[in-house]
Protein backbone atom coordinates (compact mmCIF):
# COMPACT_ATOMS: atom_id res chain seq x y z
CA UNK A 1 0.00 0.00 0.00
CA UNK A 2 2.94 2.61 1.05
CA UNK A 3 4.31 1.40 -2.10
CA UNK A 4 1.72 2.06 -4.48
CA UNK A 5 1.12 5.72 -2.56
CA UNK A 6 5.22 6.50 -3.22
CA UNK A 7 4.33 5.50 -7.05
CA UNK A 8 1.11 7.46 -7.29
CA UNK A 9 3.01 10.66 -5.97
CA UNK A 10 6.02 9.95 -8.52
CA UNK A 11 3.18 9.51 -11.06
CA UNK A 12 2.15 13.17 -10.79
CA UNK A 13 5.18 14.61 -10.02
CA UNK A 14 6.41 13.77 -13.34
CA UNK A 15 3.07 14.76 -15.22
CA UNK A 16 3.12 18.23 -13.88
CA UNK A 17 6.62 18.41 -14.27
CA UNK A 18 5.77 17.45 -17.96
CA UNK A 19 3.47 19.61 -18.29
CA UNK A 20 4.90 22.80 -17.01
CA UNK A 21 8.05 22.32 -19.49
CA UNK A 22 5.12 22.01 -22.37
CA UNK A 23 3.85 25.03 -20.63
CA UNK A 24 7.70 26.85 -21.19
CA UNK A 25 7.84 25.87 -24.43
CA UNK A 26 4.51 26.48 -25.97
CA UNK A 27 5.56 30.08 -24.28
CA UNK A 28 8.73 29.93 -25.95
CA UNK A 29 7.23 29.60 -29.00
CA UNK A 30 4.81 32.45 -29.00
CA UNK A 31 7.78 34.77 -27.80
CA UNK A 32 9.63 34.11 -31.06
CA UNK A 33 6.51 34.65 -33.31
CA UNK A 34 6.02 37.72 -32.10
CA UNK A 35 9.91 38.21 -32.31
CA UNK A 36 8.75 37.37 -36.18
CA UNK A 37 6.09 39.60 -36.13
CA UNK A 38 7.49 42.64 -34.93
CA UNK A 39 10.57 42.16 -37.76
CA UNK A 40 8.85 41.49 -40.37
CA UNK A 41 5.48 43.68 -39.82
CA UNK A 42 3.32 40.58 -39.66
CA UNK A 43 0.12 41.17 -37.61
CA UNK A 44 -0.56 37.37 -38.23
CA UNK A 45 1.42 36.04 -35.31
CA UNK A 46 -0.34 38.54 -33.10
CA UNK A 47 -3.77 37.54 -34.28
CA UNK A 48 -2.72 34.10 -34.07
CA UNK A 49 -1.18 34.18 -30.07
CA UNK A 50 -2.88 37.28 -28.94
CA UNK A 51 -6.12 37.15 -27.28
CA UNK A 52 -8.51 39.40 -28.97
CA UNK A 53 -10.77 41.02 -26.07
CA UNK A 54 -12.13 44.68 -24.99
CA UNK A 55 -10.12 46.62 -23.13
CA UNK A 56 -6.73 44.81 -23.64
CA UNK A 57 -3.64 47.18 -23.38
CA UNK A 58 -0.04 46.86 -25.27
CA UNK A 59 2.37 49.45 -23.42
CA UNK A 60 5.71 50.19 -25.12
CA UNK A 61 7.74 52.75 -23.05
CA UNK A 62 5.89 56.24 -23.95
CA UNK A 63 2.75 54.90 -25.00
CA UNK A 64 0.43 52.29 -25.30
CA UNK A 65 -2.14 50.44 -27.83
CA UNK A 66 -5.52 49.54 -26.74
CA UNK A 67 -6.76 46.26 -28.28
CA UNK A 68 -5.56 43.83 -30.51
CA UNK A 69 -6.29 45.87 -33.57
CA UNK A 70 -4.75 49.11 -32.45
CA UNK A 71 -1.42 47.26 -31.89
CA UNK A 72 -1.75 45.56 -35.30
CA UNK A 73 -3.19 47.84 -38.02
CA UNK A 74 -1.36 51.55 -36.55
CA UNK A 75 1.69 49.34 -34.80
CA UNK A 76 2.95 45.83 -35.98
CA UNK A 77 2.50 46.34 -39.45
CA UNK A 78 3.54 50.22 -40.40
CA UNK A 79 6.72 49.25 -39.41
CA UNK A 80 7.63 47.35 -42.39
CA UNK A 81 6.78 50.99 -44.21
CA UNK A 82 8.66 52.74 -42.21
CA UNK A 83 11.49 50.78 -41.13
CA UNK A 84 14.40 49.81 -43.63
CA UNK A 85 14.73 46.71 -40.98
CA UNK A 86 14.32 45.85 -37.32
CA UNK A 87 16.25 43.30 -35.44
CA UNK A 88 14.25 42.21 -32.23
CA UNK A 89 16.13 39.84 -29.69
CA UNK A 90 14.68 38.34 -26.67
CA UNK A 91 17.41 36.91 -23.95
CA UNK A 92 17.13 35.56 -20.55
CA UNK A 93 13.59 34.91 -20.87
CA UNK A 94 12.15 33.63 -17.74
CA UNK A 95 8.67 32.01 -17.79
CA UNK A 96 6.31 31.52 -14.38
CA UNK A 97 3.56 29.35 -14.59
CA UNK A 98 0.61 29.29 -12.26
CA UNK A 99 -2.34 27.26 -13.57
CA UNK A 100 -4.13 29.13 -16.08
CA UNK A 101 -1.87 32.07 -15.49
CA UNK A 102 1.44 32.51 -17.02
CA UNK A 103 3.95 35.62 -17.16
CA UNK A 104 7.14 35.98 -18.95
CA UNK A 105 9.76 38.24 -19.10
CA UNK A 106 12.65 38.65 -20.98
CA UNK A 107 15.76 40.97 -21.37
CA UNK A 108 15.66 42.82 -25.13
CA UNK A 109 17.76 44.14 -27.58
CA UNK A 110 16.16 46.43 -30.74
CA UNK A 111 18.00 47.45 -33.53
CA UNK A 112 16.89 49.42 -36.59
CA UNK A 113 16.89 52.05 -39.72
CA UNK A 114 14.76 54.98 -39.90
CA UNK A 115 13.48 55.06 -43.82
CA UNK A 116 12.46 58.46 -43.78
CA UNK A 117 15.26 59.91 -42.50
CA UNK A 118 18.38 56.66 -42.48
CA UNK A 119 18.44 56.93 -38.59
CA UNK A 120 19.74 54.30 -37.04
CA UNK A 121 19.10 53.10 -33.60
CA UNK A 122 20.01 50.70 -30.90
CA UNK A 123 18.25 49.71 -27.97
CA UNK A 124 17.99 46.95 -24.85
CA UNK A 125 15.81 46.97 -22.18
CA UNK A 126 12.85 44.60 -20.27
CA UNK A 127 9.88 42.64 -21.94
CA UNK A 128 6.91 41.54 -19.77
CA UNK A 129 4.26 39.21 -21.51
CA UNK A 130 1.38 38.44 -19.34
CA UNK A 131 -0.46 34.70 -20.56
CA UNK A 132 -3.81 33.42 -20.12
CA UNK A 133 -4.98 29.71 -20.88
CA UNK A 134 -8.22 29.46 -23.08
CA UNK A 135 -9.26 26.29 -24.88
CA UNK A 136 -5.78 24.88 -23.75
CA UNK A 137 -3.90 27.16 -25.82
CA UNK A 138 -1.95 30.17 -24.54
CA UNK A 139 -3.07 33.36 -25.18
CA UNK A 140 -0.88 36.78 -24.83
CA UNK A 141 -2.82 39.19 -22.57
CA UNK A 142 -0.91 41.69 -21.82
CA UNK A 143 2.56 43.20 -22.70
CA UNK A 144 5.33 45.76 -21.63
CA UNK A 145 7.93 46.74 -22.81
CA UNK A 146 10.62 49.40 -22.11
CA UNK A 147 14.39 50.49 -23.69
CA UNK A 148 16.57 53.06 -23.63
CA UNK A 149 19.73 53.73 -25.83
CA UNK A 150 22.09 50.82 -25.76
CA UNK A 151 25.74 51.30 -23.81
CA UNK A 152 27.14 48.42 -23.48
CA UNK A 153 28.50 47.53 -20.08
CA UNK A 154 31.81 48.13 -19.05
CA UNK A 155 34.19 45.15 -18.62
CA UNK A 156 35.84 45.17 -15.51
CA UNK A 157 39.28 43.53 -15.68
CA UNK B 1 -9.73 54.74 -8.26
CA UNK B 2 -6.81 55.92 -8.66
CA UNK B 3 -2.93 55.52 -9.53
CA UNK B 4 -1.13 56.78 -6.89
CA UNK B 5 1.89 58.67 -7.96
CA UNK B 6 4.09 56.76 -6.20
CA UNK B 7 4.84 54.27 -8.35
CA UNK B 8 5.46 56.69 -10.91
CA UNK B 9 8.06 58.04 -8.93
CA UNK B 10 10.06 55.06 -9.66
CA UNK B 11 9.60 55.21 -13.13
CA UNK B 12 10.35 58.75 -13.39
CA UNK B 13 13.77 58.46 -12.25
CA UNK B 14 14.63 55.91 -14.77
CA UNK B 15 12.09 57.05 -17.02
CA UNK B 16 12.60 60.59 -17.76
CA UNK B 17 16.33 58.83 -19.12
CA UNK B 18 14.86 56.82 -21.54
CA UNK B 19 14.39 57.47 -25.02
CA UNK B 20 11.67 56.25 -27.09
CA UNK B 21 10.99 52.76 -26.66
CA UNK B 22 12.12 50.74 -29.55
CA UNK B 23 9.01 49.37 -31.12
CA UNK B 24 7.32 52.59 -30.28
CA UNK B 25 10.01 53.94 -32.99
CA UNK B 26 8.30 54.86 -36.17
CA UNK B 27 4.78 55.14 -34.71
CA UNK B 28 5.44 56.75 -30.85
CA UNK B 29 3.48 60.11 -31.31
CA UNK B 30 0.35 58.11 -32.37
CA UNK B 31 -2.64 59.09 -30.16
CA UNK B 32 -5.44 56.37 -30.43
CA UNK B 33 -8.78 57.27 -28.44
CA UNK B 34 -9.66 54.92 -25.85
CA UNK B 35 -12.68 53.23 -26.07
CA UNK B 36 -12.80 50.80 -23.14
CA UNK B 37 -13.66 51.83 -19.38
CA UNK B 38 -10.42 53.55 -18.20
CA UNK B 39 -11.02 52.18 -14.27
CA UNK B 40 -11.92 48.57 -14.50
CA UNK B 41 -11.89 46.63 -10.65
CA UNK B 42 -10.22 49.52 -8.61
CA UNK B 43 -12.43 48.31 -5.86
CA UNK B 44 -11.14 44.62 -5.39
CA UNK B 45 -8.86 43.50 -3.05
CA UNK B 46 -5.30 43.00 -5.32
CA UNK B 47 -6.07 46.48 -6.19
CA UNK B 48 -6.68 47.92 -2.85
CA UNK B 49 -3.07 46.45 -2.05
CA UNK B 50 -1.69 48.28 -5.39
CA UNK B 51 -2.93 51.62 -4.43
CA UNK B 52 -2.14 50.57 -0.79
CA UNK B 53 1.79 50.47 -2.09
CA UNK B 54 1.45 53.00 -4.27
CA UNK B 55 0.45 54.96 -0.84
CA UNK B 56 3.34 53.51 1.29
CA UNK B 57 6.19 54.43 -1.11
CA UNK B 58 4.38 58.46 -1.33
CA UNK B 59 4.30 58.71 2.36
CA UNK B 60 7.88 57.18 2.70
CA UNK B 61 6.18 54.10 4.85
CA UNK B 62 9.12 51.56 4.13
CA UNK B 63 7.70 48.76 6.35
CA UNK B 64 4.01 48.90 4.43
CA UNK B 65 5.94 48.92 1.06
CA UNK B 66 7.81 46.16 1.93
CA UNK B 67 5.10 44.13 3.31
CA UNK B 68 3.14 44.21 0.19
CA UNK B 69 5.91 42.67 -1.83
CA UNK B 70 6.35 38.97 -2.30
CA UNK B 71 9.94 38.13 -1.45
CA UNK B 72 10.96 37.26 -4.78
CA UNK B 73 9.28 40.03 -6.22
CA UNK B 74 11.14 40.96 -9.90
CA UNK B 75 11.12 44.46 -10.57
CA UNK B 76 11.71 46.51 -13.90
CA UNK B 77 12.13 50.23 -13.45
CA UNK B 78 14.88 50.84 -15.89
CA UNK B 79 17.03 48.40 -14.11
CA UNK B 80 16.32 45.16 -12.47
CA UNK B 81 15.46 44.40 -8.81
CA UNK B 82 15.14 40.48 -7.96
CA UNK B 83 14.05 40.44 -4.49
CA UNK B 84 11.73 42.67 -2.09
CA UNK B 85 14.29 43.29 0.13
CA UNK B 86 16.89 44.49 -2.77
CA UNK B 87 14.68 46.60 -3.54
CA UNK B 88 13.81 47.74 -0.13
CA UNK B 89 17.58 48.29 0.31
CA UNK B 90 18.23 50.20 -3.15
CA UNK B 91 15.77 52.38 -4.79
CA UNK B 92 13.09 52.42 -2.93
CA UNK B 93 14.25 54.88 -0.62
CA UNK B 94 14.87 57.37 -3.92
CA UNK B 95 11.31 56.43 -4.85
CA UNK B 96 10.07 57.37 -1.24
CA UNK B 97 11.91 60.64 -1.77
CA UNK B 98 10.92 61.48 -5.70
CA UNK B 99 7.06 60.39 -5.11
CA UNK B 100 7.24 62.91 -1.65
CA UNK B 101 8.39 65.68 -4.15
CA UNK B 102 5.46 65.33 -7.06
CA UNK B 103 2.28 64.79 -7.71
CA UNK B 104 0.83 62.37 -9.60
CA UNK B 105 -3.10 61.88 -11.41
CA UNK B 106 -4.29 58.26 -12.20
CA UNK B 107 -5.26 58.22 -15.67
CA UNK B 108 -6.93 54.78 -16.28
CA UNK B 109 -6.93 51.66 -14.17
CA UNK B 110 -7.58 47.99 -14.90
CA UNK B 111 -7.38 45.18 -12.87
CA UNK B 112 -8.26 41.36 -14.17
CA UNK B 113 -8.26 38.47 -11.56
CA UNK B 114 -7.70 35.49 -12.50
CA UNK B 115 -8.02 32.55 -9.59
CA UNK B 116 -4.90 33.31 -7.62
CA UNK B 117 -3.06 35.69 -9.69
CA UNK B 118 -4.31 38.97 -10.53
CA UNK B 119 -2.85 41.74 -13.28
CA UNK B 120 -2.76 45.72 -12.47
CA UNK B 121 -2.44 47.98 -15.33
CA UNK B 122 -2.28 51.48 -15.06
CA UNK B 123 -0.97 54.79 -16.64
CA UNK B 124 -0.86 58.24 -14.65
CA UNK B 125 0.38 61.31 -14.80
CA UNK B 126 3.44 62.88 -12.73
CA UNK B 127 4.48 67.34 -12.63
CA UNK B 128 6.63 68.40 -10.06
CA UNK B 129 10.04 69.90 -9.45
CA UNK B 130 12.76 67.51 -8.20
CA UNK B 131 16.24 68.22 -8.03
CA UNK B 132 16.09 71.54 -9.50
CA UNK B 133 14.10 69.87 -12.42
CA UNK B 134 10.58 70.43 -13.73
CA UNK B 135 9.00 67.14 -14.32
CA UNK B 136 5.86 66.51 -16.41
CA UNK B 137 5.62 62.88 -18.08
CA UNK B 138 2.96 60.05 -18.15
CA UNK B 139 4.06 56.78 -16.28
CA UNK B 140 2.96 53.17 -17.01
CA UNK B 141 2.61 50.38 -14.61
CA UNK B 142 2.22 46.48 -15.07
CA UNK B 143 1.99 44.56 -11.90
CA UNK B 144 1.08 40.91 -11.39
CA UNK B 145 0.02 39.97 -7.63
CA UNK B 146 -0.63 36.72 -6.32
CA UNK B 147 -2.61 35.69 -3.86
CA UNK B 148 -1.31 33.89 -1.00
CA UNK B 149 -2.72 32.91 2.45
CA UNK B 150 -5.49 35.34 2.22
CA UNK B 151 -2.70 38.08 1.33
CA UNK B 152 -2.74 39.38 -2.62
CA UNK B 153 1.07 40.14 -2.63
CA UNK B 154 2.59 41.93 -5.80
CA UNK B 155 5.38 39.58 -7.46
CA UNK B 156 5.99 41.41 -10.26
CA UNK B 157 6.08 45.33 -11.48
CA UNK B 158 7.26 46.62 -14.86
CA UNK B 159 7.13 50.74 -14.75
CA UNK B 160 7.56 52.71 -17.72
CA UNK B 161 7.44 55.93 -19.34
Amino acid sequence: MKGLLITSLLLMFCAALVANEQDESDIKKIIAAVKYGWENGDGKPFRQHFLNFSGARYIESGGQNEGLDDLVIHHVEPEKDALVFLKLDFSNIEIHVENDFAWAIADTRVKGEMRKNSLTFDKSGYQTFLFRKVDNSWKVVHSHSSSRDHKPQKSHH
Amino acid sequence: MKIKSNAFTLVIAAIIALGPTSLSWAHGDEKHANASPMFVNTDTAPAKTVSAFHQALKNGDKDLARSLLADDVLIFEGGVERSADQYANHHMLADMKYLAAVESKSLEHQVTISGNMAISISRSSTKGHYKEKDVDYEGLETMVLKLSDGKWKITHIHWSN
